[in-house]
């Protein structure tokens, strides 16, 4: 039902796009037909080169994401277990969480130079701060009950949070790694062209950057479609299925 | 053996907000193993934190809870609480594996599928055996409590506390579910600690009844309820002892 409205509503928009185009107002180079971006958005990956590009950025967001995840929930962990850790993470969260990674960048290039290193780290960054905080909160208002119940049966320690914590918190969870995503892929497109701009090389975001130099609108368009396209993938199918799976699943939804 | 479970003056303050609540004072009783214990008052009178306090789910000022002469120190399997809420069986787990899982945790069976096969033995005594495949939102009120009744005695506790299990249920449900308790029993030999605010329903269940008085809260009676089971709720015996009851609940509210 959704997907058709949106399916519906694309094609309605790349109707009036090359209405448009064909109507001459504006020149190619500042507005090419959808028919001209499909041809670059083709060839492109028939070159291989979009699709080397669109794989580079995937495993840097993963690598990044995975590190983020991690350490968010080690801290998350922690902060559960130790009332001092609590009040630590607290903190932290409160200070690095409003911070853009992207404002952080001048300083990240004048750490770790321009390479991928500093594009990870900005990964990091964006992801783990909402993770964190996320998890945190979900831990925090997990029902007494569900603790009460898990001490009664006998459940003790590491158990008690594999088997009840993170379970019950789960709609936090969840939510955390989606605001996490889209803040960390947006942060690395973003990273990888103010990059490019500074002699980096890789990833969609300095693919776009390179086309620009190239004068080839088109190709610009192609690397934006790939971006949008993941964009959709994950946020709308791959979290939709693991809510679908899990909390959906549960009746564990707020709504 | 009367005192396989005992009580010795539990006194419980709780502290809200620097405001100092007293709800618990000098509560002493005893009951022999297998019996069944009613406690029976008035909304907001500490039940629950009684029947929490047995359990070693709270801390208290004074007195201690004594289990075969063992104090009681924080919760355990062999002492299973169903609580007041309907929501404690494990959304993230079916029926069945909210069953299975406390086995698993206490290492009781041999095998996975030996606990598999115990799990629905429960299911099947409190008849949700066609239901463990279930979520728990897909279940109504009595059927969650019924499962969490189920997940509690598949671990063989030797008491049973049990928090106005069947509280906002309508009455037929309810009196279904105590016929259902009492067999259950006397299968399983579980003693019980039963807290309610309806006196049909202490009468129909408990050996004991303990009525409580409200702030702070106190024993205010102990009645025994010598009738033959099963009973009959509308016997002389049985209305005689509603009356009893029920003034001495009319006069302090
Ligand atoms: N965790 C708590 N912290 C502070 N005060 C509490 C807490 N739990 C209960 N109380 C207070 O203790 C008193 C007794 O509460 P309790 O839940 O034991 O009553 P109850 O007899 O079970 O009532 P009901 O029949 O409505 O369930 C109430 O005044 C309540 O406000
Ligand atoms: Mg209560």
């Amino acid at each position: 039902m959704m997907k058709n409205k949106k399916l519906f509503w694309s094609f309605l928009i790349i109707l009036f796009w090359q209405v448009i185009s064909m109507s001459g107002t504006f020149s190619s180079l500042i507005l090419p037909s959808p028919y001209m971006v499909i041809k670059a958005f083709l060839e492109s990956i028939m070159r291989g080169e979009l699709l080397n590009e669109t794989m580079y950025s995937l495993i840097i967001i993963l690598e990044g994401l995975f590190i983020g995840t991690f350490f968010a929930f080690l801290l998350a962990l922690a902060s559960i277990r130790y009332k001092i850790m609590e009040d630590f993470v607290e903190t932290l969260i409160a200070i690095a969480h409003p911070l853009p990674g992207i404002a952080l960048l001048p300083l990240i290039i004048l750490w770790f130079g321009t390479g991928r290193t500093s594009v990870v780290f900005v990964i990091i960054h964006s992801a783990l701060w909402p993770i964190l905080l996320n998890t945190t909160t979900g831990f925090r208002t997990i029902p007494r009950i569900f603790t009460d119940v898990g001490h009664n049966l006998g459940v003790r320690g590491i158990h008690l949070i594999s088997t009840i914590y993170i379970p019950a918190s789960m709609p936090f969870i969840i939510s955390g790694l989606r605001i996490g995503w889209a803040r960390a892929w947006r942060a690395l497109i973003s990273a990888e062209m103010i990059f490019g701009a500074v002699g980096g090389k890789g990833g969609l975001g300095w693919y776009i950057f390179k086309q620009r130099v190239f004068m080839d609108t088109a190709g610009m368009f192609a690397a934006l479609i790939i971006i949008v396209i993941i964009g959709m993938l994950v946020e709308d199918l791959l979290f939709e299925r693991l809510e679908a799976n899990t909390i959906e699943k549960w009746g564990m939804t707020v709504k | 053996m009367n005192d396989f479970l005992k009580a010795v003056s539990i006194s419980k303050t709780y502290l809200n907000e620097n405001k100092k609540l007293k709800v618990l004072e000098d509560i002493s009783f005893s009951i022999g193993k297998g019996e069944i214990l009613c406690i029976l008052g008035a909304s907001g009178c500490g039940k629950s934190t009684l029947l929490r306090v047995i359990g070693g789910f709270e801390r208290i000022d004074k007195g201690e809870i004594l289990i075969c002469g063992n104090k009681v120190l924080k919760p355990s399997a062999d002492m299973v609480m169903i609580f007041q809420d309907y929501n404690q069986l494990f959304p993230w787990m079916t029926v069945l594996e909210n069953v299975l899982f406390p086995l698993k945790v206490n290492k009781i069976g041999a095998s996975a599928m030996q606990r598999i096969e115990i799990s629905i033995e429960y299911l099947k005594l409190v008849g949700l055996e066609d239901f463990k495949n279930y979520y728990p939102h897909q279940l109504s009120g009595g059927m969650k409590q019924r499962a969490a009744i189920a997940r509690g005695l598949a671990l063989k506790p030797s008491v049973l506390l049990m928090d106005e299990p069947f509280g906002s249920l309508d009455a037929i449900t309810r009196s279904n579910l105590q016929n259902e308790l009492l067999d259950i029993w006397r299968k399983t030999e579980v003693t019980i600690v039963f807290v309610t605010h309806d006196i049909n329903e202490a009468l129909a269940l408990g050996d004991n009844i303990i009525v409580m008085d409200k702030t702070p809260g106190r024993i205010k009676e102990r009645i025994k309820n010598f009738q033959e089971r099963p009973r009959n709720r509308r016997s002389d015996e049985f209305l005689d002892l509603y009356e009893k009851i029920y003034s001495m609940l009319d006069v302090q509210i």
